[in-house]
């Protein structure tokens, strides 16, 4: 059952006189305060400290406890998760204690100018003293408290319970906690802190298991297993099973007990819209806009082209009046003619009349006619020799040289590729030939060869990958220091140990010449893999993929599978509801497994039942009549106790260390998560408590020796 | 501050009546807060060597290392799990599972050997 925050203002603080105590459970899951005598703590709260900022007013506030996260909107929590005083169960922060008491007098009603009440404050199992004086210290000074007492708040929950009848005097406490687990003797009711025993598991480390282990199964919904929903999760359905590995080989084997046990949590979600497929009607429309789409660009480019070839064509008229002009009028008048239209010579005119031509005939789509001087003519200073040359005929003839040598390399690769062209066309009308003759063998002949290119290429894709594995770990596989398959790797290990041989003391002259750093080159891993072989095997079995396809109906290409399937696979087809379906099957018995085995989350020590026999053995008088009496009254208190199973489990275990035929009977508290303060309010209401506590002049005076020696004396009650 | 925050009296007040000193006296803003002892430091400032080892304090209590033998699951599933993968060092209980495993990302597989803490950190 979650817990449930009291925070209510309380208004009867005046109520009190001066001498009711006011008892604190200091516990690292919850906060619990109240006044002495009283069945139950006035305030409840969740102990952590928020410190987020407010979004419009940039303000630094703190938020005490856990609140409705509606309001919680209002602020910036990026940089303010929740912050506990705790480190492990002792307080430490005490900054934060120091907000977390603020808020608690705070709510318990407190006016006036100082908490005039002696207090009485949980504290863990000898807890140093440290951290005794800096509470002592917060105390005193910052609150005005006139004394202080401190208890351990199993034992408080052990002797309420006694007093009640439900143990005896003589018993083993055992107190899973929030963030550790205690193992407590008692001897004629007090508490044997010698053979007390303490693990470093509790709630949180159970909490934060299944919190991880849901969001590794579910990476999808990760965001949403927040730590809350998570602890609810826990205490709804997390049970302690009576004997872990049946359990787990029943979920095995998937029987019908296994499913009944299996909780699922259906989280919203929404199927997303189905598209019809598009109807006749929607094909046939879509078809006529893209060919009016067509139609209307192909309408535009001959537009264009017209109104181009038009442009030309007047250009050209213009030219050739130009030139009919020229030849009128004479020859000392054609340089300021000519200034008038932007040319300068006859020349540039004739030949800017000779592309605008070309143009023309492209544009309207013929052939243009590449006028080609002669060949005699360009390459006309070749046959001369070169002494008989001019330097400027020489140059010319070097530009000439080269002019030729480029349009014969130009002819011959025409011509090749003509015939590689032909080459195929005849390949192409061989294979057709074969294709019909025979279609069946024909498919067969390029399917094998087609399953054995495939397997060529990823045989090769094998061995590079674990090329790289057995490269890097020496340890795996067969390829051992002696067996390197590959010719590269041979030659690698060749070239690693010439380089790394030691040809004794003062001859290593590796270098001092520039070309042994080459040796690097080599020996390094990228370059050795000849990428020519796969390439050729990839381009052909791409062909053959294709020409499958075309000529086979059936043909399915296979595809790599296995190795290369990443997590985004299953994210290709699209999610269905099951994939928003968080099922607990095996979590529910898991996790509250860990108390009895830390091993799982690798915190070397003992499990709970385990404890109990550690703490039998460190007593310091070794007697079975004691440990008899022990055995008989094991007492279970503590909020993690409250997992199903946990109190048949604890019985099984502590049967197999005890020696046979002794009594064994496991008791729980009556309410595990009050009962330690329903214990401290009764011990702070009894008249002989304020001999029990120190007052700020001893603490004062004393100093730490007061703290270090206090031990709370429980055999009053 | 809105008016549904002030209604629910969320945040904790400044100036509280039966403090000796206030909070924003006594850490100022913008100072540097003090640095608190962890409970290691704690337990070293301790000092429980001096004194006779016998009498139980905060380092005597803890509870040794499990004598059982430890029982080996499927870091996957949480069946029994006899055999463990030597590539990514997780235990799994059968051969669906070890394809699964085989198909993990790598940070994954880093995650489950955390809880476990076997993971192998690189500081």
């Amino acid at each position: 059952m979650p817990f449930i925050s009291k925070i209510q203002r309380q208004t009867d603080y005046r109520r009190f006189p001066s001498s009711t105590p006011i008892v604190i459970d200091n516990g690292a899951s919850y906060f619990r305060i109240g006044w002495a005598g009283e069945p139950e703590p006035r305030v409840i709260f969740r102990n952590i400290v928020q410190r987020p900022r407010h979004k419009v007013t940039g303000e630094t506030v703190t938020i005490v406890g856990d609140h409705d996260v509606a309001l919680l909107k209002y602020f910036d929590c990026t940089r303010s998760g929740p912050r506990s005083a705790f480190d492990n169960n002792v307080v430490y922060q005490f900054e934060i204690m120091e907000y977390i008491l603020d808020f608690a007098f705070d709510r318990l009603g407190a006016d006036g100018s100082k908490i005039d009440h002696p207090i009485l404050i949980t504290e863990c199992v000898c807890n140093p003293s440290q951290s005794r004086s800096k509470m002592a210290e917060l105390l005193f000074d910052t609150y005005g408290v006139p004394s202080i007492a401190y208890g351990v708040d199993a034992v408080f929950s052990y002797k309420y319970n006694q007093h009640h009848g439900v143990c005896n005097k003589d018993g083993l406490a055992i107190c899973p906690g929030f963030m550790t687990t205690h193992v407590i003797p008692f001897i004629d009711g007090e508490p044997e802190y010698k053979g007390c025993c303490r693990t470093n598991i509790g709630g949180y480390h159970i909490t934060d298991y299944l919190k991880q282990l849901i969001s590794l199964k579910y990476p999808l919904h990760m965001a949403r297993f927040t730590w809350e929903k998570v602890e609810d999760l826990k205490m709804e359905h997390c049970y302690i099973a009576p004997d872990y590995m049946s359990e787990a080989r029943m979920f095995q084997n998937g029987t019908k007990e296994a499913e009944d046990k299996t909780r699922s949590w259906q989280l919203p979600w929404v199927p997303p819209p189905t598209e019809e497929p598009p109807s006749e009607e929607m094909i046939a429309e879509k078809a006529a806009r893209k060919e009016k789409a067509g139609q209307r660009l192909r309408d535009m480019a001959e537009a264009k082209r017209s109104i181009r070839i038009n442009e030309l064509e007047n250009e050209s008229h213009g030219l050739g009046f130009l030139l009919k002009q020229l030849e009128q009028v004479e020859d000392h008048d054609i340089q300021s003619f000519l200034s008038a239209t932007g040319y300068i010579s006859r020349k540039e005119v004739e030949s800017a009349l000779v592309k605008v031509k070309q143009s023309l005939l492209k544009a309207k789509g013929e052939q243009a006619e590449f006028e080609e001087k002669p060949d005699t003519e360009r390459f006309n200073l070749l046959d001369k020799p070169d002494h008989e040359c001019t330097p400027e005929e020489l140059k010319l003839k070097k530009k000439q040289l080269f002019l030729k040598t480029t349009a014969e390399g130009r002819q011959r690769a025409k011509r090749k590729r003509h015939e590689e062209e032909q080459e195929r066309e005849r390949r192409n009308q061989q294979d057709e030939q074969r294709r019909l003759k025979n279609p069946e063998l024909y498919k067969e002949q390029l399917r094998a060869k087609y399953n054995d290119l495939s397997e060529k290429v990823e045989q090769r894709k094998r061995l590079k990958t674990s090329k790289g594995h057995t490269n890097g770990n020496n340890n795996s596989g067969n390829v051992g220091r002696g067996e390197r398959l590959n010719p590269e790797q041979r030659e690698r290990m060749r070239l690693l140990t010439t380089a790394a041989f030691d040809r004794g003391k003062g001859e290593d002259t590796f270098g001092a010449r520039d070309e042994d750093w080459q040796l690097y080159k080599l020996m390094s891993k990228d370059n050795d893999d000849d990428d020519e072989g796969p390439d050729v095997d990839q381009a052909e079995l791409a062909r053959l993929t294709s020409r499958l396809r075309e000529v086979d109906p059936t043909f399915v290409p296979r595809s790599d599978n296995g190795n290369s399937q990443s997590a985004e696979a299953p994210w290709s087809r699209p999610l269905t509801e099951e994939d928003y379906r968080i099922d607990f099957g095996v979590e529910r018995f898991r996790c509250p497994e860990i108390l009895f085995r830390p091993n799982w989350i690798g915190i070397d020590q003992a499990g709970l039942d385990e404890m109990a026999g550690v703490s039998l053995r460190r007593l310091p008088s070794k007697d079975t009549e004691l440990e008899e009496r022990l055995t008989s009254s094991i007492f279970l208190t503590g909020g993690s106790s409250l997992f199903p199973g946990m109190s048949e489990r604890l019985e099984a275990g502590v049967r197999m260390i005890t020696p046979c035929g002794s009594p064994i009977r496991v008791v729980k508290a009556l309410n595990p998560t009050l009962d330690a303060w329903r214990g401290a309010s009764a011990y702070a209401a009894s008249p002989e408590f304020p001999s029990q506590t120190f007052s700020k002049q001893d603490y004062y005076e004393k100093g730490e020796d007061i703290v270090r020696g206090y031990q709370f004396q429980y055999h009053v009650l | 501050m809105e008016k549904e925050v002030i209604q629910a009296e969320l945040v904790l007040p400044n100036k509280l009546s039966f403090k000796r000193v206030q909070m924003n006296e006594k850490y100022p803003k913008g100072q540097p807060r003090g640095r608190w002892k962890h409970l290691k430091q704690i337990i070293q400032a301790e000092n429980y060597q001096n004194y006779p080892p016998d009498e139980p304090n905060y380092v005597n209590i803890e509870s040794p290392p499990s004598m059982h033998p430890c029982k080996r699951i499927c870091d996957i599933t949480g069946y029994e799990a006899p055999y463990y993968d030597p590539r990514t060092n997780l235990r799994y209980a059968n051969a669906e599972i070890f394809k699964q495993i085989r198909s993990l990302p790598n940070e994954h597989v880093q995650r489950y050997l955390a809880l476990r803490n076997a993971a192998v950190v690189l500081k």
